[in-house]
């Protein structure tokens, strides 16, 4: 492309110029060849009429014409010798005087201009040019004719001289050109360069590179868009690699979550079987094959739950939201007052629309998780409330709390802020992805903010419901 | 027969590994998480160490760090390659993955203890005494006569036992996957070392299952 373009320039530039330079020399030389037959002509008009005037005032005198006419003719093309003209005075188509060497003679006769008129031709002798003007001198020696001769040699030699001047300097303006071309185009195309390595590494993998934007023209824009595009494929393969690695986690946490009851439930069946066991021996491992297939079963459950969610609408109706939070607290009362956590609930709005189900699963999962997240003298707060017009379901402990980086994983699947996944306090670890799809289906979201040590408050902002 | 630790939080697990463990004899101790792994190793010394990766407090591979010159097999939920290459590299013996069968679990962690103890390898039955070493019976200190593929029926017999062992393990165990004989090879050869070695009460016929050496 670069290179293109500049033997384009190249070539069209030159042609230009030195087409330019051709014309201005031809126009030139028609002018200067216009000027010196004009003044051709008036000269040999002056010298027609001096020398007629000299001859008639000559012959007055009594000379005779002939002598006379050699005397003057001698002095005249004396004179006009200076100025490269030879001058020729012939009668009847026979020259008679002549300064005009016998070698440069020209061949043939020259044709006797008829009365009053004169002819200019362009004579060309065997190494020079000439103009020639002849015609015949007035009345009464119109017998006889008076050629002018101008040596054209020295003018063309001075265009020639001219017209070389001029393709010299034509020559190294146009290396001048080249090169100053070349630069500026460098300079034009260096962006475009870049451009070309900055989508390169991009397509290698590197979109953190950016271009450098400089100034208010095309380029800059072009950059500015450019920049703006690789931030917005960075963004994509952020996203595509967090969707990538939480996938990857989902099913290294379903891995674990599925073999760690399976080794359970496989290993005391054969312990069963292939040990001499005694019978409360087989009354424990069988204690253990129950209460692990029972988790494998809360586990297929739940997923199942999640995935039915995900696919179906939900019904709406009309909740009361105190009969929620009633039936709410009775189910986790005794859980509560075994460790020894209080449990308080306050309502400000009347009814939700919405899945009661669903709703108390939401409310019940978030409360079992309250609890667990206090000790001993912990409270668990549940208030409904309206916030900027739109209804508010708050479950509020002041237990363990989170850090934020266990924050932003708590809804994904099988995520445990326990980093050894223990089952120590139950579940299954879906509780609160159901809690999230629950809220997505009612067109409500779950917000969670917590620092360790000061308790977690989860709120669902239900932004369509009515 | 060797002293062995058991790191896993999940308390069914460990509770099975204690089972399957104590059955070939092992005396086994039991911790949950990975500070408690690290107190326990401190205080006595271990032939063996089973540690789980996913621990609370310290995870496996930290645990690992703190300890030197005792074999360790992991045991892990997770069957990634890089999770195992990282594994072995960090210096552990083997790795298990769950779910795992107590036979394989046996047959790893005698592998590991074989490289590992030198103490004499021989085992006392009543009043049979079995040298491994030599591959040699003797009956109250009188050699008994026995062919090399009883010896090695035996030899299954005695590191799995208390661990009932169908036809088909045994034959696959004692004779080699190569061998494709009649599991009645294997009936006629228990039959051979009840007699020889007087072992009737201890080598039980197993209902529908095979045999088991109970000790």
């Amino acid at each position: 492309m670069k290179l293109k373009t500049y033997l384009m320039t190249l070539m069209l530039f030159l042609l230009f110029f030195n087409g330019s330079i051709f014309i201005f020399s031809v126009v030139t030389l028609k002018s200067s060849m216009d000027s010196l037959r004009e003044r051709s002509l008036a000269e040999h008009y002056f010298i027609v009429s001096a020398l007629s005037k000299d001859l008639f005032a000559v012959e007055n005198r009594g000379t005779p014409l002939q002598p006379a006419m050699q005397t003057l003719f001698q002095s005249y093309s004396k004179y006009y010798a200076k100025q490269n003209v030879l001058l020729e005075i012939s009668k009847d188509g026979q020259p008679l005087y002549s300064t005009v060497p016998e070698e440069e003679r020209l061949t043939g006769k020259s044709d006797v201009p008829a009365a009053g008129t004169r002819t200019v031709t362009m004579q060309k002798s065997k190494s020079k040019e000439y103009i020639k003007i002849s015609g015949q001198l007035p009345a009464p020696y119109q017998a006889y004719a008076l050629a002018y001769l101008y040596d054209l040699s020295e003018a063309a030699a001075s265009w020639n001289r001219m017209t070389t001047t001029l393709f010299a300097i034509g020559m190294i303006l146009s290396a001048l050109l080249a090169a100053s071309l070349l630069l500026l185009l460098t300079r034009i195309f260096k962006p475009l360069k870049q451009f070309s390595m900055a989508s390169r590494s991009i397509a290698k993998g590197e979109y953190g590179n950016r271009l450098n934007v400089a100034g208010h023209d095309e380029l800059a824009e072009m950059a500015e868009s450019f920049n703006e595009m690789a931030g917005e494929i960075q963004n994509q393969m952020k996203q595509l690699a967090a969707a990538v690695e939480q996938r990857q986690r989902f099913i290294d946490n379903l891995a674990h979550e599925l073999r760690t009851p399976l080794t359970s439930i496989y290993g005391y069946a054969e312990y069963i079987q292939k040990a001499p066991v005694t019978d409360e021996d087989k009354l424990t491992a069988t204690d253990y094959i129950m209460s692990e297939s029972r988790r494998l079963q809360n586990i297929a459950f739940r997923l199942l739950e999640l995935a039915s969610l995900r696919h179906s609408e939900i019904k709406r109706e009309e909740v009361v939201i105190a009969e929620l939070f009633r039936s709410t607290e009775a189910t986790i009362r005794l859980k509560a007052s075994m460790n020894e956590v209080e449990l308080k609930w306050s309502s400000k709005i009347d009814k939700l629309a919405g899945d009661r189900d669903l709703l108390e699963s939401l409310l019940l999962n978030l409360t079992d998780n309250a609890v667990k997240a206090c000790g001993p003298g912990g409270r668990v707060e549940l208030s409904a409330y309206w916030e900027d017009g739109k209804k508010v379901i708050s479950v509020q402990d002041n237990g363990k709390g989170m850090t934020e980086e266990q924050l932003s994983h708590i809804t994904e699947a099988f995520y445990r802020a326990d980093p050894s996944r223990s089952r120590k306090d139950g579940g299954a670890g879906l509780g609160l992805a159901l809690c999230e799809q629950i809220a997505f289906c009612h067109g409500a979201e779950l917000a969670f903010s917590s620092h360790p040590g000061s308790g977690t408050a989860v709120k669902v902002t239900f932004t369509t419901s009515t | 027969m060797a002293t062995i630790l058991i790191v896993e939080d999940e308390i069914p697990i460990n509770e099975l590994i204690k089972r399957s463990l104590q059955l070939v004899g092992h005396r086994c101790i039991s911790v949950f998480d990975g500070k408690a792994a690290i107190t326990e190793i401190e205080r006595q010394t271990y032939d063996l160490i089973l540690l789980d990766v996913m621990l609370p407090e310290l995870d496996g591979f930290q645990v690992l760090e703190t300890i030197r010159n005792i074999p360790t097999i992991f045991l892990t939920a997770r069957s990634s390659l890089s999770d195992r290459v990282k594994g072995l590299t960090m210096g552990a013996d083997d790795y298990l993955t769950k779910p795992f069968e107590m036979l394989e679990l046996l047959a790893r962690v005698d592998a590991v203890l074989r490289r590992t103890l030198k103490d004499s390898h021989c085992y006392q039955l009543d009043n049979i005494r079995i040298d491994l070493d030599s591959r040699q019976i003797f009956d109250n200190g009188q050699l008994v006569e026995c062919t090399p593929q009883e010896f090695e029926l035996l030899n299954v017999l005695i590191k799995n036992r208390n661990i009932a062992l169908s036809r088909e393990k045994l034959l696959q165990l004692a004779w080699g996957y190569a061998y494709e004989g009649d599991t009645r090879t294997v009936d006629v050869h228990i039959q051979k070392l009840r007699k020889k070695l007087r072992l009737e009460e201890r080598i039980k016929t197993v209902y529908k299952l095979g045999y088991r050496l109970e000790v």
